[in-house]
């Protein structure tokens, strides 16, 4: 676009020939008010607001829809904008209800802040208001529509950026209402950003109503940590509780939006069930005691079972991967010191001797530019609902997406669906690194030899040969597959061949971090499932809830449990499977209440400071192990602040484990193949706690999804239950898998 | 909700004269058609089942159902007469009219008759200002009204 000059209120001011004219005033900090616009959402000129007056035009004009050519003289000052303006402020105000010192937006309402500039403090409209009667969307947002003045902020929302238009404008004139269809409520997984762009009280916050006002909360920068996004985003606090969270920006990472899982999840900190103080196991029975106590009992009971007789070989430590960078980092380096390399925090792998390599080598900011996108094994509007929204805008800008998953996910987005059982998808991705590499010319290895590339393999591999900027998403459904790192293995090298990239989604949270922070086993240490049939007698564990966390969760329960396993927990919240295996329990401080880093799939390590204290005498995990460590007299532990850690760690490159393993293809399993996931609300333990993200749509979601001949095959139907799951009859399964999504534990029996 | 093969064929015809992937423009001839063969009323159901159709959200064919006056979204008699309020019609002396033709039935604007036979609506302009005042009754505009001929009219309709 040509460069231009316009004037703006006797300012020359440089723009490009064609941009919005309120997009040049937003960069040039001029104040133009407006309730519709927003930057991020198509352009709807339905508030009027941003009238402002162009020179040689006889009317004023939007400046939100206004092109600038060069030489346009623009006054959004002079007599007739403001007119103008006031006068839209007055007929925006005739129905909007006087009910400010009630509104859970007042203080922070766009409206209200341009009703103080241009508004008349008298109201010439004496008839009657338009009163419309609320809507339940659902236990996250709370409506009060009478407030809405019709911006159809939220509906574009729906539509552009969630990708599921659920509200929409009904009626007509005078009777129009923003509402959703049937009342069935809101179901998008990223429905709380309708909350921060609705520019009145008419969607506010659900579980916020009524608390505060926005001016009474400090606001801290925070990083959500459900996912490998580490969205950015303000957490907002009163008297050391976090009150509610709200989006913050950030282009390379989350644009202006999270999900309502990062938005929800600070309900659980105030849940009932947190682990507030020090506890030991006494003679079988629990006892609340001081924190030097506990930890002299800890120490003493490590040393015992451990140290002092050179057992550290048969100490493990296990830890959640939400944990911080830096409790990854204090952890690892305590056990080391101390000889133990039996470090790890897979927790739900069923293989680990033969784990997936895969690196994520795009970053995200460019995943909306990809003109390609093969995802196997993820539901990812669930599982990573910001990096979905990226693909999504690929998609929409032109972009194929290609799916290879046992069911047939809601997208939102086109997506060419192939349903296919976990086993055959190694056979599939052979196929088509065979077709690419004789395309290529070049010489197939033995093991795809013998492959005669289906169908499916071939139109996949001409997808990915045709196109320019591929990038091939390995997603978390994979981890359990039997030839899961072969998989990994033919994802790297197809996306070599056609000069692809990779991205792994293949576990969550803060994973990342933890391979910066070295917390795997190197050379002789042993991983998860070894600690867990080895002769172990004792354990350091971070966060972990067994029954959710581990795939083999009853083999866990059972070894943590012998009798001459001493186990040291550090927890967040109550848990009995804990309490029953564990001889001290250590209360830590959560998501909010804790100083680290996030490392996300961009490998941006992002720092946080805690927003709050945690609760009663619970504890930054950091500090805990800290002063484990200084009790064991190891040295290298004098930290004075969590700055120290991150600057040691920061210099760490990321640990790889990497090994090249012989791929094998063609091992059918004759069972039926269960691909187990937690619902998207149950993934981590705050998460779980977080009482309206539970009773939302996807937070109830539980079941067991087959098709109808495995239902036959199982002799299940609709009503009965699969693993203690209920059984749910779709077609859109493959055939003789079962796909289960569950917000229960997996002690039912998931192995 | 099922949408019969007949109309389904009928929606088809309206799709075709689309661009390709433009099926949702034929929203209106498709709820028409839809509301037709369901006792001249659009139900939510009957929207879903047309949003299905057209591989379009149920929120945007409402939006249209709801913003124009032929999609009825309550029972409606045999016979909808749909009177013009608007500005020609007004100063014409339509708010008497609408007022004595509700006297006469028994029933207000939005209302059926009793016996199912006859529905008032109050509707915008229908672009025979030069008749004013005037309503629509079914497919037939009737203009330059007065009482006598609302009665003469409403009377003979079976």
């Amino acid at each position: 676009m040509a460069s231009i000059t316009i004037e703006i209120d006797g300012n020359i001011v440089n723009a490009k020939a064609g941009e919005r004219l309120i997009t040049i005033t937003d960069r040039e900090g001029i104040s133009v008010p407006r309730f519709c616009y927003h930057k991020k959402l198509s352009v709807s000129t339905s508030c009027r607001m941003c009238l402002v007056d162009i020179e040689g035009v006889p009317k004023p004009q939007t400046a939100c829809s206004t092109p600038v050519s060069d030489g346009m003289k623009i006054h959004t000052q002079n007599e007739k904008a403001k007119a103008s303006q006031k006068a839209v402020m007055e007929f925006l105000l005739i129905n909007h209800p006087l009910d400010c010192p009630i509104c859970d937006q007042g203080g922070e309402c766009e409206l209200q802040d341009v009703a103080v500039e241009y508004g008349s403090d008298v109201s010439r409209f004496s008839e009657g208001k338009r009163v419309v009667a609320p809507s339940d969307i659902g236990p996250l947002i709370q409506t009060d529509m009478t407030r809405c003045i019709h911006c159809t902020r939220c509906v574009r929302f729906g539509s552009e950026i969630a990708g599921i238009m659920e509200m929409g404008g009904t009626g007509r004139g005078e009777d129009l209402k923003i509402e959703p269809f049937l009342a069935e409520g809101i179901t998008s997984e990223l429905s709380g950003n309708m909350i921060d762009v609705c520019p009145v009280g008419a969607l506010t916050s659900k579980p916020f109503r009524y608390e505060l006002r926005s001016w009474q909360m400090a606001s801290a920068d925070s990083v959500a940590r459900h996912d490998l996004v580490g969205s950015n985003l303000y957490a907002q606090t009163y008297k050391g509780l976090v009150k509610r969270v709200v989006s913050g920006d950030n282009e390379l990472v989350n644009e202006t939006w999270i999900s309502d899982r990062d938005r929800f999840s600070y309900e659980g900190l105030a849940h009932e069930n947190r682990l507030l103080l020090p506890q030991i196991k006494v003679e079988g029975q629990w006892k609340e005691v001081e924190w030097n106590v506990a930890l002299d009992f800890a120490i003493k009971g490590l040393n015992k079972n451990a140290l002092n007789s050179r057992k550290a070989h048969k100490l493990g430590g296990l830890a959640s991967s939400t944990a911080t960078t830096e409790e990854f980092y204090l952890m690892q380096k305590m056990l080391r010191e101390i000889g133990c390399e039996n470090i790890d925090y897979r927790l739900n792998v069923n293989n680990l001797d033969d784990p997936i390599h895969l690196d994520s080598n795009i970053k995200l900011s460019d995943l909306e530019c990809v003109d390609n996108v093969l995802v196997i094994g993820a539901n990812l509007r669930l599982e990573q609902p910001m990096i979905n929204l990226r693909l999504r805008k690929a998609q929409l800008a032109g972009a194929t997406v290609s799916a290879l998953n046992v069911k047939a996910f809601d997208y939102n987005h086109k997506t060419n669906h192939s349903t296919v059982s976990p086993n055959e998808i190694a056979t599939i991705l052979a196929g088509a690194l065979k077709v690419i590499l004789e395309k290529n010319s070049l010489e197939a290895p033995s093991y795809i030899t013998n492959i005669n590339p289906s169908e499916l393999s071939i139109n996949l591999a001409g997808k990915l040969l045709n196109s320019e900027r591929s990038v091939i998403v390995l997603g978390e459904h994979v981890i359990n597959n039997t030839q899961a790192a072969s998989i990994a293995q033919m994802v790297a090298q197809i996306a070599k061949q056609v000069n692809g990239k990779t991205l792994n989604v293949t576990s969550s949270a803060n994973t990342l971090g933890a391979q910066y922070a070295h917390f795997l086993p190197k050379s002789k240490g042993m991983n998860t499932n070894e600690m867990l049939t080895a002769d172990m007698s004792a354990f350091l564990l971070l966060d972990i809830y067994p029954e959710y966390d581990f795939h083999h969760s009853n083999s866990a329960v059972e070894a943590l449990s012998k009798d001459d396993v001493f186990v040291v927990s550090l927890n967040s919240f109550n848990n009995e499977l804990v309490a029953q295996y564990s001889d001290v329990l250590l209360p830590m401080a959560a998501m909010y209440e804790t100083s680290g880093s996030h490392v996300n799939i961009n490998h941006d390590m992002q720092s946080f400071a805690a927003a709050v204290k945690a609760p009663e005498e619970a504890k930054p995990a950091w500090k805990i192990l800290k002063v484990f460590a200084d009790l064991l007299e190891l040295q290298g532990f004098h930290y004075e602040n969590i700055t120290q850690v991150s600057e040691e760690l920061r210099h760490q490159k990321i640990y790889k484990h990497k090994q090249d393993i012989a791929i094998e293809l063609g091992k059918k399993s004759p069972a039926i193949e269960t691909i187990w996931m937690h619902s998207a609300y149950h993934s981590d333990a705050l998460l779980r706690h977080a009482k309206s993200l539970s009773s939302s749509k996807i937070g109830q979601t539980n079941s067991a999804s087959m098709n109808t001949a495995t239902a036959k095959e199982l002799s299940l139907e609709c009503g009965n239950t699969y693993l203690g799951v209920p059984v749910v009859v779709s077609d859109s399964v493959a055939d003789r898998c079962v796909f289960v999504s569950s917000n229960q534990s997996t002690d039912m029996g998931r192995e | 909700m099922i949408i019969s093969d007949n109309t389904k064929k009928q929606i088809d015809s309206w799709i075709e004269k689309y661009p390709q992937g433009k099926q949702s423009s034929a929203v209106m001839e498709a709820l028409k058609l839809v509301q037709a063969e369901n006792d001249n009323q659009l139900t939510s159901e009957a929207i879903q089942a047309v949003a299905d159709y057209l591989d379009m959200p149920g929120i945007a064919a409402a939006e249209v159902a709801t913003f124009y006056e032929n999609y009825n979204h309550k029972p409606v008699g045999k016979h909808i007469i749909r009177f013009c309020h608007n500005i020609s019609c007004m100063l014409n002396g339509a708010d008497d009219l609408i007022t004595h033709l509700e006297t006469k039935l028994g029933v207000k604007t939005g209302e059926v008759t009793k016996d199912g036979l006859i529905s008032v609506k109050k509707v915008e302009c229908l672009g025979a200002c030069v008749g004013a005042p005037m309503f629509q009754i079914d497919d037939q505009y009737y203009e330059h009204l007065t009482a006598d001929k609302i009665d003469d009219i409403v009377d003979g309709l079976k």
